[in-house]
C-alpha cells in the first residue's frame, strides 16, 4: 500500500497540473453586454437588461465549452412602460411565472463563419433546442461573443397565433468577456 | 389684436417653459429618473413657447371669425387639444438605455397642460374682457 502511494500521487498531481494547461478557459461576463429582440418585419422591439451566466470556451478545442446563460424576463424594455408591462404580463412573456430565460448549451462546434453552440433554450415553461451561430473577437484582456438567431414565439406558447405581432422573433447578442 | 395675442402667447409660453424644467427638476429628484436625454430644458422651452404661439394664432383667427363665440370655443379647443396631446407620451418608444420608461408619461403628460395654465392665468393682464 505504501510503495503505491507516492506513485499514485506522482500521477494525480502530474494529471491535475496538465489539466489546469488544458482547460478550457472561463470568461467573466463584462458590462456593457446587449442582448436585443425584435420582431421581424416590425419596428417592434427592444432589450432584455438583465443577463448572467457562465462561459467557458477555447478557440483551439470548441467542443469543450460550456455556455450557461440566464436572462431575466422581467427585465425586457421595449422603451415604452405600457408595451413592457405589456409584455411581461401572462399573455406574453408572463414574467411573474417564468422569471428566467434560459439557455443550456450541449455541443459548441467551429463553422466555417465562426463556432455554433447547440443547446436547450427554456423559455416561458418551454424547453427547445436552438442552435446559435456565434463568433468569438479575442482581444488582450478578453474577448466578444457575438450571435444571433431567430425564433418562433409559437414553439414557446408566447401571445396568440397570428394578430398584429410578427411570429419570427430575431434575438442578437453581444457579450464582451474578461479573463476569470 | 394679433400683437397682444402674440405677447401672451410667448409671455405664457415662456413661464410654461419654466414651470417644466422646475417640474422635471423636482421630478428627477423624487424619481431619480433620468430623461434629460430624451427631454432637455431647451426642448421643453420649444415645446411650450411653440404651444404658446399656437395658441395665439388660433386665438386671433377664432375671434375674427366667431366674433361672440371665439373665446369660449378657442378655451375648448386650447383643453382639448392639450388633452388630446396626452396620446404622444404615452405612445412614445424611448432609447433602450433608458431604464424606466414607464416613468416618461408620468414627467410629460403634466407639462402639456403648462402653455394652457399660463395662458388661462395670464389672460387677463394682456386682453381685456369685453
Amino acid at each position: 500500500m505504501n510503495k503505491l502511494f507516492y506513485p499514485v500521487a506522482a500521477a494525480l498531481i502530474l494529471a491535475g497540473s496538465a489539466f489546469t494547461f488544458f482547460a478550457p478557459q472561463n470568461w467573466k461576463i463584462a458590462d456593457g453586454y446587449s442582448i436585443t429582440w425584435s420582431v421581424v418585419g416590425s419596428e417592434a422591439g427592444g432589450i432584455f437588461k438583465t443577463f448572467t451566466g457562465s462561459l467557458v470556451f477555447d478557440e483551439q478545442n470548441p467542443a469543450t465549452g460550456v455556455f450557461d446563460m440566464k436572462v431575466d424576463a422581467g427585465s425586457v424594455n421595449s422603451g415604452n412602460g405600457l408595451m413592457n408591462k405589456h409584455a411581461k404580463s401572462d399573455e406574453w412573456l408572463d414574467a411573474a411565472r417564468f422569471p428566467v430565460i434560459h439557455f443550456a448549451s450541449r455541443s459548441i462546434s467551429k463553422t466555417a463563419g465562426g463556432y455554433q453552440v447547440t443547446g436547450d433554450l427554456d423559455l416561458h415553461g418551454v424547453k427547445k433546442p436552438v442552435t446559435i451561430p456565434f463568433t468569438f473577437q479575442k482581444t488582450a484582456q478578453g474577448g466578444t461573443f457575438a450571435g444571433s438567431f431567430t425564433v418562433s414565439r409559437n414553439d414557446y406558447k408566447i401571445g396568440k397565433p397570428g394578430g398584429d405581432v410578427g411570429e419570427q422573433i430575431k434575438v442578437d447578442i453581444s457579450v464582451p468577456v474578461t479573463k476569470s | 389684436m394679433f400683437r397682444k395675442s402674440l405677447t401672451l402667447g410667448i409671455v405664457s409660453g415662456l413661464l410654461a417653459g419654466i414651470a417644466g424644467i422646475a417640474y422635471s427638476r423636482v421630478y428627477y429628484q423624487i424619481n431619480e429618473s433620468d430623461f434629460s436625454k430624451v427631454v432637455s430644458a431647451v426642448k421643453i422651452v420649444a415645446a411650450s413657447l411653440f404651444g404658446g404661439v399656437l395658441a395665439a394664432i388660433g386665438y386671433t383667427l377664432l375671434n375674427k371669425w366667431l366674433k361672440n363665440n371665439g373665446e369660449i370655443v378657442f378655451n375648448l379647443c386650447f383643453t382639448l387639444i392639450s388633452f388630446a396631446s396626452l396620446l404622444a407620451p404615452i405612445a412614445v418608444t424611448l432609447p433602450k438605455t433608458i431604464d424606466t420608461p414607464e416613468l416618461f408619461p408620468g414627467l410629460v403628460i403634466p407639462m402639456h397642460f403648462f402653455p394652457a395654465l399660463g395662458w388661462y392665468t395670464l389672460k387677463p393682464i394682456f386682453i381685456k374682457s369685453k
